[in-house]
């Protein structure tokens, strides 16, 4: 098992709700989310910045 | 009078260098002030834990940070105890002297304070944490050993019994570094504060008990310039008994079993096509289940356990309102958010930035002032000079 740093950019939604969907399933594209914040939002872009570890189950031994 | 108790959350995200709660310990005062005209206070280690100090407030929970997310989502509900028992890890890398330095604080929690703390584990390798700021500001950390944290958390689960657990990792001593200078002058970012949250993140995670850390780090020389808000971690050998203390009462988690619904409904339309924070890992099940499917089959709905849906204020810093919990909280119509201005941080997530209703208030007296008039039905905005006129909805 092991711990990773994520750095992700998620589109806004219209709700916070849909946003908060939106982060987990683009981190679970590396691993179980572990903890994660939006660091910031370029309204421009209409993009969150998000930061968040995820964990990493080890991959099984190939006999 | 019958009346709807009034809960509280309180949230200082670790690591993010707020002004106020981002050293040691230095927003349990805000905690004391919010638990006086609350009915129940729930906030998490980084607001309680002051090293060497802390103060019992009874009517607080103190619930770790990724436990404090699936409550928030609604997937985890919070049992109140009288006692928890607790049992200790003692990473493997922390050199003999400084171990027995740790072990006493915990027979000196049990002598002075009657904490229930019976068994300790070493270990079976060093947890191996190195440290990290990110491109944000934050601090973050990475664990070399993860799995030996999660063995010794089992052995202790499973021979002791215990029912909440305390780690202490060995930290590196940074001393001489600008993040540590900045720190102990009442600056900047808690440069350990990021690897502590993915250690106690990875036990609640994976064991669904109570969990707290305090790292293990060697004395640092006198310096006489030492900010009051960093100086509970400079007067004692370590952080221990504030996590002792917090966990001592720590709620237990109430989280679902197989065949339930995952998470308590927030009664809004499921968003076709996505998945609830729990239906991924226990497939199958009813994403969005409605309050009534939810609770069907829960004894515990009786008792006195909490649930997301009882949150009617969460106060937080302006700049960090990205975290899982107010997202999620913010879905509640029922809930207040109040956001405050003046404890800053390195972080940039604004309510206005995320589409997120709030009330934005300048301090955290004025955030108590605010939690007043809610607990006595006053609106907010009735209690300054200007009062909008009524706004007519039209077709």
């Amino acid at each position: 098992m092991t711990t990773h740093f994520i750095s992700a950019e998620v589109d806004l939604h219209d709700t916070a709700e849909e946003l908060h969907s939106a982060i987990e399933i683009e981190l679970q594209k590396h691993g179980e989310p572990l903890r994660w914040a939006v660091t910031d939002v370029d309204v421009d872009r209409q993009k969150a910045v998000v930061e968040g570890y995820v964990l990493v189950e080890a991959s099984p031994a190939i006999a | 009078m019958n009346r709807r108790p009034l809960t509280v959350v309180l949230i200082v995200p670790t690591g993010v260098g707020a002004s106020i709660g981002g050293f040691a310990g230095d927003a349990l005062p805000v905690a004391r002030a919010i638990a006086q005209i609350s009915d129940t206070l729930i906030t998490h280690p980084n607001v309680l834990n002051g090293a060497q100090l802390y103060w019992p407030i009874p009517n607080a929970l103190y619930v770790e940070g990724y436990a404090l997310d699936k409550f928030a989502a609604g997937c985890w509900g919070l049992q109140p105890v009288h006692q928890n028992r607790i049992g200790l890890i003692l990473d493997a890398g922390i050199e003999p002297d400084l171990q027995l330095r740790h072990l006493q604080a915990v027979d000196a929690a049990r002598a002075t304070l009657g904490l229930n703390i019976t068994d300790w584990v070493l270990t079976d390798r060093p947890l191996q944490v190195e440290l990290r700021i990110s491109q944000s500001g934050a601090s973050w950390g990475t664990i070399g050993n993860p799995d030996s944290l999660l063995r010794a958390a089992q052995k202790l689960i499973e021979l002791a019994r215990v029912e909440a657990i305390a780690v202490v990792a060995r930290f590196p001593d940074d001393e001489g570094s600008l993040a540590l200078e900045n720190y102990r002058r009442g600056k900047g970012v808690d440069p350990l504060a990021g690897a502590e949250a993915v250690i106690s993140h990875l036990v609640v995670r994976t064991f669904k008990i109570p969990c707290a850390h305090a790292p293990a780090l060697s004395a640092l020389p006198l310096d006489p310039h030492l900010s009051p808000r960093s100086a509970a971690e400079e007067i004692g050998y370590t952080f221990l008994p504030c996590v002792l203390a917090g966990l001592g009462k720590a709620p237990q988690f109430v989280t679902p079993t197989v065949g339930q619904p995952p998470c308590l409904s927030q009664l809004v339309t499921p968003i076709v096509g996505q998945a609830s924070c729990l239906s991924q890992v226990l497939g199958g099940q009813d994403a969005h289940p409605t309050r009534e499917k939810f609770y069907a089959n829960r004894r515990d709905f009786e008792s006195q356990d909490l649930w997301a849906d009882r949150v009617d204020a969460v106060v937080i810093p302006a700049t960090a309102c990205g975290g899982s919990a107010i997202l999620s909280l913010s879905g509640r119509s029922s809930v207040q958010i109040i956001a405050v201005g003046d404890n800053k941080t390195q972080m940039q997530a604004t309510p206005e930035k995320l589409g997120i209703k709030a009330l934005q208030v300048n301090s955290y007296l004025e955030a108590i002032g605010v939690l007043v008039a809610l607990r006595a039905g006053i609106s907010p905005a009735s209690l300054g000079a200007d009062i909008s006129s009524l706004r007519c909805l039209s077709d």
